[in-house]
């Protein structure tokens, strides 16, 4: 008598240190064999582009970090709809800068936060969001980035204290604010992207975070206005812009962001939206899109 | 009155004796004792010993140093047939309260401090390279894997990914006629008569192809006359539930075959190699020679069993349907009676498991803390389908579509016996039944408390009943209890008797 043997890749990993994730056949292209999906995130991608304010960078000191975002809040007003904090790095220490942020304000309504942690914190991370803003942000997904090969710069540091080796990095998404899944798609679209993204081969050069995270953000929200906080000097190549996005780090490669400058930028490149005294910027959408999305049942 | 006691200052004498004539043992004296007491008389400055009192000496001198002295008897009488010297040794350091030395460790000791004094001294070496040296694994961790890499205990077969092996082997496999003729109740043959299929017809095809077919896994496209090929695959695979007129490719996975007893003879070498040579750190130390416990099951509801029935766990596993959308079919336990559960009952240190998803993540974790456990990992399982690729359409989540499920690891006290960082934090395997989990937590579980360890599953079904485990819930067919305390424990409460 015969058995049937599924391929079981963890007891293959204790035998030969051939990760799991490597058995994944679409790990390099997510879509493979989607081609309606495809076509809806060139799609998405290209009216992310052509509303985009140019790739700004800020780059302060770490110390005077809290003071900087403070200056904004108090002076300019100033309001981010996606917000990214920290990166793929160990020992970031994003914990203690989400203290002292003034996120609240910072942050608008609805709005959108990442949050780069790893197991180790997602404890004290819990607490913060709790108490320090008291639950305002709501934890609603938590993405998990898988470097694929173990000479990779992005695999993590192993601590040999843990349970299991590590090879993820965690990133969580909170909402804040009240967006509707089935009424609100000028503001959100849901269920474009998945809670789980591959390094990809294509993915030469170093930079702080993989670029599919990014794109899960600017295809998540329709939002014009993001900025992404990476609180600590890396020590490797400065950090890169992004068209659409300002970053706010000691290590960024330019120094062009004004406060002033940008809400002009914002005005003339975004969909203006007011609702309740609110101005809202946005990236417009279009027919075919809409057509293309994947939408609630009974929409 | 002749002395019969002897304070342990008076053996001292005796120890240096033994020390300096250590020939005493050996011919022409033989350690007899009519000998030796008059050696010993001669050399000690105190009133000479009878032989009885020396006896008796001889027998205070053992209650104290835990049989120092071994005794032999044959035709000359009583005679000494060894003295272990470290016993010796220890009741000297007793007596005199001078801590035992042992140079060989000593040395050892300072040489390694030194080194690293001057590893530290030295000027080349930078931070990093200290940081890298003390970011290396601990000798117990790569001795564990090593041990887990050789007790692996299913063979892995790669992907054929040539398409015109697969043609042909779906050409000689699904062939419908034969279907229909063997088996017409059955849509697809088993996996043994593909391999009939496949030797009968050896002739039509390649060497290669035929030898590949043995060795390697081919997922073979089912053509129907109503498939469509310009269609692509179909999103559901081996799950739709129309393949008999759904339009889109599917596909028929033909594994090679293994007799499993092959394996376990394999395994069985190991482990007596293992076994030999003691290879039991972490694990219990007959984990190699003792049987492993039958399957047990209880059917019960979780919430009415007193869990003292059934004793301590090193590790527990559970999957609770998490009540996210408040309707809850008969028997299910809410969140918040399942926070209730006396789980701390269960374990007084080891490691709990508990599969959470999307929004109950929150409430799993919060569960664990009020059990007393500190989360130490969170192992993800990446959902495959038939052609081993993630899921990313159908509205799996909320916001975004979900890719995986999170297991929380809880750890309860601070246990030595736990072999940790064998196994890696991503599961990745096929979906299978509506919320059925995958069989590697299994394994992964035994390699860190091994095959011996208590081990069980709360909330288990049918399918997750195994060798090493206890399974309770309200979905397992009936009661099957082995141990005989929880035998026992069961019988009394249920007042049988
Ligand atoms: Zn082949
Ligand atoms: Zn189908």
């Amino acid at each position: 008598m015969f058995k049937k043997i599924e391929n079981n890749f963890a007891n293959h990993y204790v035998e030969t240190q051939e990760l799991p994730s490597g058995f994944v056949t679409n790990s390099s292209d997510l879509i493979k064999g989607y081609p309606k999906l495809q076509t809806l995130k060139e799609l998405k991608a290209k009216q992310t582009e052509k509303y985009a304010v140019k790739a700004l960078g800020c780059r302060v000191k770490t110390r005077d970090l809290v003071q900087t975002v403070n200056r904004w809040t108090e002076e300019f007003k100033l309001q981010f709809d996606v917000i990214m904090i920290g990166c793929m790095a160990n020992n970031q220490r994003v914990l203690k800068f989400l203290k002292e942020l003034p996120l609240l304000k910072l942050c608008s309504k609805p709005g959108f936060l990442f949050i780069w942690t790893t197991v180790d914190e997602i404890e004290s991370l819990t607490t913060i969001l709790n108490q320090n803003y008291g639950k305002k942000f709501r934890r609603s997904e938590e993405l998990v980035f898988l470097p694929v090969n173990k000479n990779s710069i992005f695999y993590p540091q192993q601590d040999y204290s843990r349970l299991f080796e590590n090879q993820q990095w965690n990133c969580w998404m909170c909402i804040t604010g009240t967006v509707r899944r089935s009424n609100d798609q000028h503001l959100i679209h849901c269920n474009i992207d998945t809670d789980l993204q591959f390094e990809n081969e294509s993915l030469v050069s170093y930079n702080a975070v993989p670029n599919s995270v990014y794109k899960i953000a600017e295809n998540f929200s329709n939002f014009n206005r993001r900025l992404h906080i990476i609180p600590y000097e890396l020590g490797k190549t400065p950090i890169k812009l992004r068209h659409g996005w300002v970053i706010l780090s000691p290590d960024v490669l330019l120094n062009n962001f004004n406060p002033l400058d940008y809400e002009t930028q914002l005005q003339s490149k975004s969909l203006i939206n007011y609702k309740n005294n609110q101005v809202q910027y946005l990236v417009g959408q279009t027919k075919e899109i809409e057509d293309l999305r994947p939408k609630s049942p009974g929409k | 009155m002749t002395k019969d006691f002897w304070h342990a200052e008076e053996y001292m004498i005796f120890i240096e004796f033994l020390k300096t004539y250590d020939s005493v043992l050996r011919d022409p004296r033989g350690g007899k004792l009519q000998n030796v007491v008059i050696l010993f008389n001669t050399y000690s400055d105190q009133p000479p010993l009878t032989l009885e009192q020396f006896e008796l000496y001889l027998d205070g001198f053992n209650s104290i140093s835990d049989n120092a002295i071994e005794f032999k008897k044959d035709v000359w009488g009583q005679r000494i047939h060894f003295v272990d010297t470290d016993k010796l040794e220890l009741v000297k350091a007793r007596v005199s309260g001078v801590a035992t030395k042992w140079t060989v460790k000593k040395v050892e000791l300072e040489d390694n401090l030194s080194n690293l004094i001057e590893f530290l001294d030295t000027e080349d070496n930078s931070y990093e390279e200290i940081i890298n040296l003390i970011n290396q694994p601990t000798a117990k961790i790569v001795l564990s894997k090593t041990r887990s890499k050789l007790m692996v205990p299913q063979p892995f077969f790669e992907v054929c990914t040539d398409p015109q092996h697969c043609k042909v082997l779906s050409r000689v496999c699904l062939s419908r006629t034969e279907i229909s003729s063997n088996n017409p109740k059955q849509i697809f043959p088993s996996i043994d008569e593909c391999y009939i299929s496949i030797d009968n017809n050896r002739h039509l095809f390649s060497k290669g192809i035929y030898g590949c077919s043995k060795s390697k896994i081919h997922h073979l496209p089912i053509i129907n006359t109503h498939t469509e090929l310009n269609l692509g695959d179909c999103s559901y695979l081996d799950t739709c539930h129309k393949m008999k007129s759904c339009r889109y490719l599917h596909y028929f996975t033909l594994s090679p075959s293994i007799t499993p007893i092959d394996r376990a003879e394999e395994l069985q070498k190991v482990r007596k190699a293992l076994y030999e040579q003691e290879f039991t750190l972490g694990y219990c130390f007959s984990e190699f020679c003792k049987e492993i416990l039958p399957p047990q099951w209880i059917n019960c509801d979780v919430r009415k069993l007193p869990f003292k029935v059934l004793g301590k766990f090193s590790a527990i596993v559970s999957d609770p349907a998490w009540d996210i959308h408040m309707s809850l079919p008969y028997g299910t336990c809410s969140d918040a009676e399942l926070m209730e559960l006396p789980m701390h009952e269960l374990q007084d240190e080891g490691i709990m498991l508990l599969w959470v998803t999307g929004r109950s993540i929150e409430i799993g974790r919060k569960a664990l803390r009020k059990w007393g456990y500190t989360i130490k990992d969170e192992v993800i399982w990446i959902k495959l389908n038939q052609l081993k690729r993630t899921i990313v359409t159908g509205r799996t989540g909320h916001w975004l579509n979900h890719s995986k499920e999170h297991l929380l690891v809880g750890l309860k006290g601070n246990p030595s016996w736990i072999n940790n960082m064998i196994d890696i934090n991503t599961i990745v395997s096929n979906t299978r039944e509506t919320s059925r989990k995958p069989d590697e937590v299994y394994d992964m579980v035994e390699r860190i408390v091994g095959v011996h360890a208590r081990k069980l599953e709360i909330f288990g079904r049918d399918h997750n009943i195994r060798p090493g485990w206890m399974t309770i819930g309200n979905q397992v067919t009936g009661t099957s209890i082995v141990e005989e305390e929880v035998l026992y424990k069961y019988h009394e409460i249920n007042n049988i008797n």
